[in-house]
């Protein structure tokens, strides 16, 4: 069974005194501190249980022990779950173990590193061959619109070339006498039939 | 009204439940950059609309932000707790691609987590009487089958020891 503890040397009285040590907790109940005490209760005295000296002795040794061994043991379990969890947190153990997650992280950081490495250089090809591609766009858009500037100027010198040549049909002031002669000299008569292929087919002669 | 949006089952608790992301301990925030046209953000903008939902479900105390229209290419960023940056660029790469890449590099691996999980069940033994909040039960009156509260319904004559008393009293 239990160890018995040992009793100090002390006086009698406190001996047989009953216990203080417990706790108590004070309830006001249903009358506040201001209420008068009811007139049935007005020449009331109370009066403590009555304690026998030797059930008290009895008693309190054994509550004494009793008291003693539950909280030896509450503090032996509470040790044990503290020195747990010291262990857990900052023992050889879990030195080892933080030392291990550090190497694997530095592990899967390089070999993070590794992959953005590989994006980055498929990267850079793909922006200097899109570099490229609008290089090679930007000539052949150039190359085009030189041709067409030059087929627009062609075409412009075409149009002054035919305007020079009818220019020599035009009517100026120094022919004006001579062609007037010659459009009385030579009547023209629109009267004149058209089938479908543009050639004339009838034609009244002018009176 | 039962579903609203376009997947709505990515709002279904069996959804979120199966997102095997778990992240560190050291990691506080994460932050996504990506475009919302264009081909190449494809994979992150997958990745945004699929994946983050279960992470964030995983790992309620990592802070989660988004970042649209920023930067010609996408990536995702970790910032951990003693101060270090983890870049992991996602051009290109698909959805599931990204998943699997942030889970090895920074999830809990799967042996971890069964640990925790045990460490868990062993903390919170079912059999336990106590409040509430620790225990399933604080008094066996609660459980069914048993006897009664007697604070609800009196127990029957034989199990009260006044009773007793009071019959042994009267005999004697």
């Amino acid at each position: 069974m239990f160890p018995v503890v040992t009793r100090t040397a002390t006086p009698l009285s406190n001996l047989l005194a009953p216990r203080i040590g417990v706790l108590m907790v004070a309830v006001r109940g249903r009358k506040s501190r201001s209420d008068p005490k009811a007139k049935s209760k007005v020449g009331r005295v109370k009066v403590p249980p009555p304690v026998d000296p030797a059930e008290m002795l009895v008693l309190r040794e054994r509550f004494s022990q009793y008291d003693l061994i539950m909280r030896a043991l509450r503090a032996e379990f509470k040790e044990d779950m503290l020195r747990r969890r010291y262990e857990e947190e900052v023992g050889s153990l879990a030195e080892e173990r933080t030392k291990q997650e550090a190497e694997e992280h530095q592990k899967l950081m390089a070999w993070n590193d590794a992959e953005n490495h590989r994006l980055r250089q498929l990267r850079e090809e793909r922006i200097r061959k899109e570099l490229e591609q609008e290089q090679l766009r930007k000539e052949q858009v150039a190359v085009s619109r030189e041709k067409r500037m030059e087929e627009y100027v062609k075409e412009k010198e075409q149009e002054i070339l035919q305007l020079q040549e009818e220019a020599k049909n035009f009517i100026t002031l120094e022919n004006l006498d001579q062609r007037i002669e010659e459009a009385l000299d030579n009547p023209k008569s629109y009267n004149f039939a058209v089938d479908k292929e543009g050639r004339i087919v009838k034609r009244t002669v002018q009176q | 009204m039962p579903m609203k949006g376009r997947y709505p089952i990515r709002r279904t608790l069996e959804y979120l439940q199966k997102g095997d992301i778990v992240f560190k301990n050291t990691v506080k925030i994460m932050t996504v950059n990506y475009n919302t046209h264009g081909e190449l953000s494809d994979g992150a903008r997958k990745f945004v609309f699929f994946n983050i939902p279960q992470i964030q479900y995983k790992n309620p105390w990592v802070q989660v932000m988004m970042f649209k229209n920023l930067t010609p290419s996408p990536f995702l960023k970790f910032y951990l707790d003693d101060g270090d940056q983890v870049l992991v660029d996602a051009e290109g790469k698909d959805h599931k691609d990204i998943s699997q890449h942030v889970k090895k590099i920074l999830g809990k691996s799967e042996e971890v987590l069964q640990a925790e999980e045990l460490a868990r069940m062993v903390h919170s033994n079912p059999a336990n009487f106590g409040p509430k909040k620790y225990c399933l039960r604080e008094c066996m009156c609660e459980v069914e089958g048993q006897v009664p509260c007697p604070g609800l319904i009196p127990l029957p004559n034989e199990m009260r020891g006044k009773y007793k008393s009071q019959m042994k009293g009267t005999e004697v």
